[in-house]
């Protein structure tokens, strides 16, 4: 018997072509549209390019020998570059500044002055600098004056310019931000597997279709009709899932880490908390089917908005302000899941995500059943 | 008549499915306008990186120091000690930065042993080389301080350090340049505009002409004493309008959200003008689409399908100084692109002067002509059905 539903229930399912269009086509073209519109931002690796500023050739400036040996430590061509500096005139600097040439001009007077065209990290990192020479200044005249005992070693001191900071790291993964995007994106696909597990609910129930009414009569156990068109719905679900994924990773190189196994196992409850989620909206809303897929979609969306999907920290943000909100958000814990894989190396996260997940999935079962089961029919 | 009336009874049919997009681009253009931090003008702004500081050497006064230091000249962002939350800060760019002071530290930095302040940052950023600029700086000074100062006690290091420090460079503004064009908040309205107005003109048009088309009530019209040249013009009349009440909604709240700050830009025309020939173009779009779609199913995704590409491809949804080339280059062949082009030049425009004006002109008309290329290839695919 399973063999006669399960497999009548797939071909149904699978010849839908709207329906196949919602959880699988739109799915791949949103993905390919991420990874056109992202393409630029994704693995990139941020490097750090020495600042262009112009400092006028005063005479102030030749006399101010300190000051210029400073400068040409920071410009020297390195590791520890941090300027690219034009010495050029007063009225060539202001056309330079003016044209975006250099972010800023640097003037030396009593004190050291900076001149800017707007306020930016560039132009704050030239104002750092300047500031750290008068920083080093006062501290060396402040020293000086109370107790100059060592002014040799002071200025050697100075020369060192040694760094205190040091890089670690929490994880071996790059962070990169865009990488949340696919994921939710996975995670919608999954959700979208809702429309699966409602059009289930629609065709078991004698009083939404004539299928439903012929199936009632059928001598067969609710149950069993309800767990074998269930497990069609996954079935073609995850096949959905494992297709986008498998275009994720191996045509638009994303980076879903290198634990297949986790991942496929995150895909599976994805799949299984969407056609629960479906299954859940069919039974409950007692509404047109035209009012429940709408319900369904916009909830769906709504959740993906909220796991990140069109706002990149989403997640992020409502797991701060509204932590209760993504542990029952199936988006966000799908989003979740992926994410703790490829950042963390333990699963303790990972695993409970799916807990969650699988634990709302089967609530929403198990509701969805009792709702359904002992259904009497005055007249059809 | 008949026809133009039976038109806005349909749109009225529809108007939940319609007006959806509108809402949902208005009510987010409200939540950032909301969100938008007032804007700067003259003075120089300071960047102020968002750091997180972990300080594990609690209350001694270098530790302490240090951590104040750099709450003062950074954005701190308040984080538990907990690797997990912090990872996922960075991840989200929360912070840009994570300083984690380890316990002993300033024991172990005024004995002169080795010791670093630990950072997790995302490696080669300018903002980490800021902040990194920051930590030496402040350590530096300590050092000198320490070594050279003479006997003191620990807190009046950390008040020597902190004077050092006070000092401020004068930084002057150039005063010509002091409203930057692209970070003029209606900006970003303008560049989503395209979206909702594609999306909505879609919709509307596409929804008509599916009820209109619908066999049966088509070959009833025929019968009817109406010429078909009169049905046409009237259902004409109606995208028209349609089309118009559309934009002008999108243009007058415009108005409302930035009012001044638009009107006084000088640059409103040139908006106008350009959204005016973007929605002819939606309108022709919506006009392909609903002679080509039988069932809601398919019109809706049609809706999605370019709505969404196009934004995507063609810089509404990302910049296009963000796009790579290859994307763009494939943009050019669809009148998003030129929209956007147009839309970005039009921001970035300080004075309209009429070299900078003419390649708008040409934008403008590039989409126009898409616009007409779409109508005609329309009208020759429903004259050849018709033949059917």
């Amino acid at each position: 018997m399973f063999m006669h539903i399960f497999g009548y229930r797939l071909k149904c399912l699978a010849r839908d072509r709207e329906m196949v269009f919602w959880t699988l086509i739109f799915p791949l073209i949103l993905a390919t549209m991420f990874h056109f519109a992202f393409d630029q931002l994704m693995g990139r690796q941020e490097t750090f390019r020495p600042i262009r500023a112009a400092v006028v050739g005063s005479d102030a400036y030749r006399q101010n020998v300190a000051f210029r040996q400073a400068l040409d430590a920071l410009s020297r061509p390195g590791e520890g570059q941090l300027i690219e500096l034009t010495v050029t005139d007063d009225r060539e600097a202001r056309r330079l500044l003016e044209d975006g040439a250099v972010s800023g001009v640097i003037t030396v007077g009593d004190p050291i002055g900076l001149t800017v065209s707007q306020s930016g990290i560039e132009q704050s990192i030239l104002k750092a600098i300047l500031d750290e020479y008068a920083h080093t200044y006062a501290t060396i005249t402040g020293i000086l004056e109370e107790h100059p005992t060592d002014p040799a070693g002071l200025l050697r001191e100075i020369g060192q310019r040694r760094s205190y900071t040091q890089q670690i790291s929490f994880s071996s993964a790059e962070p990169d931000t865009i990488l949340n995007v696919f994921y939710v994106l996975i995670a919608m696909t999954c959700l979208y597997g809702g429309f699966l597990g409602l059009r289930n609910t629609t065709d078991v129930q004698a009083d939404l279709s004539p299928q439903g009414a012929r199936r009632s009569v059928a001598p067969t156990h609710k149950l069993g009709v309800v767990l074998y068109d269930l497990a069609a719905a996954l079935t073609i679900s995850l096949a959905e899932v494992t297709v986008l994924l498998a275009y994720l990773v191996l045509v638009l190189r994303v980076n879903f880490g290198n634990q297949v196994w986790y991942v496929l196992l995150t895909c599976l409850a994805g799949c299984i908390a969407g056609v629960s989620f479906g299954a859940f909206i069919g039974t409950f809303a007692r509404k047109s089917e035209g009012v429940k897929t709408a319900i369904l979609s916009a909830s769906s969306m709504t959740m993906s908005f909220l796991a990140g999907l069109m706002i990149v920290n989403m997640k992020d943000i409502i797991a701060r302000k509204a932590p209760f909100l993504s542990y029952i958000n199936p988006a966000a814990l799908i989003a979740d899941a992926f994410y703790s894989l490829y950042v963390f190396a333990s699963h303790r996260r990972f695993f409970l995500n799916i807990g969650l997940l699988l634990l709302i999935s089967a609530a929403m079962c198990t509701l969805s059943f009792l709702r359904l089961r002992r259904d009497r029919y005055a007249s059809l | 008549m008949q026809v133009f009336r039976a038109y806005f009874k349909v749109m009225r049919a529809s108007a939940g499915a319609i007006s959806i997009y509108v809402a949902i681009f208005l009510g987010l253009s409200v939540a950032f306008s909301l969100a938008e931090a007032p804007q700067e003008t003259g003075d120089f702004a300071q960047t102020r990186t968002s750091i997180a500081v972990i300080n594990r050497d609690g209350e001694a006064p270098l530790a302490q120091g240090l951590a104040d230091y750099l709450a003062d000249t950074s954005g701190i962002v308040p984080y538990p000690d907990n690797p997990e939350k912090l990872q996922d800060a960075l991840f989200f760019r929360n912070v840009e930065y994570i300083a984690i002071i380890p316990a002993g530290f300033s024991t172990d930095f005024l004995s002169g042993r080795d010791c670093a302040v630990q950072k997790v940052t995302v490696s080669g950023s300018i903002s980490s080389r800021y902040v990194d600029m920051r930590i030496d700086k402040y350590l530096r000074t300590a050092r000198l301080r320490h070594q050279y100062g003479g006997d003191q006690s620990h807190e009046e290091l950390a008040a020597a350090i902190r004077a050092d420090l006070a000092q401020e460079t004068p930084v002057t503004v150039l005063p010509s340049s002091a409203t930057n064009g692209s970070e003029r908040e209606f900006v970003f309205y303008y560049r989503y505009f395209a979206y909702a107005v594609l999306a909505t003109i879609m919709m509307g048009v596409s929804a008509i002409m599916m009820a209109f088309n619908k066999p049966d009530l088509r070959r009833r019209s025929l019968c009817t004493p109406i010429p078909a040249r009169s049905a046409n013009l009237q259902l004409a009349v109606g995208h028209t309008i349609f089309a118009l009440g559309c934009w002008s909604v999108l243009v007058l709240f415009s108005f409302v959200l930035y009012g001044r700050n638009l009107l006084s830009s000088g640059l409103v025309w040139l908006y106008c003008m350009n959204t005016l020939a973007f929605t002819v173009v939606s309108a022709s779009i919506g006009f392909l689409v609903g002679s080509s779609v039988r069932s809601n199913g398919a019109q809706a995704g049609a809706v999605n399908v370019i709505a969404n590409g196009m934004s995507f491809v063609c810089g509404v949804f990302v910049p296009q100084s963000i796009l790579s080339k290859h994307v763009l280059d494939f943009g050019r062949f669809l009148p998003a692109y030129w929209y956007v082009k147009a839309n970005d030049a039009i921001s970035g425009l300080s004075r309209p002067t009429a070299s900078a004006l003419r390649p708008i002109y040409g934008d403008v008309l590039i989409q126009l002509a898409f616009a007409a290329a779409i109508f005609a290839v329309t009208l020759l695919l429903t004259k050849e059905r018709q033949a059917e």
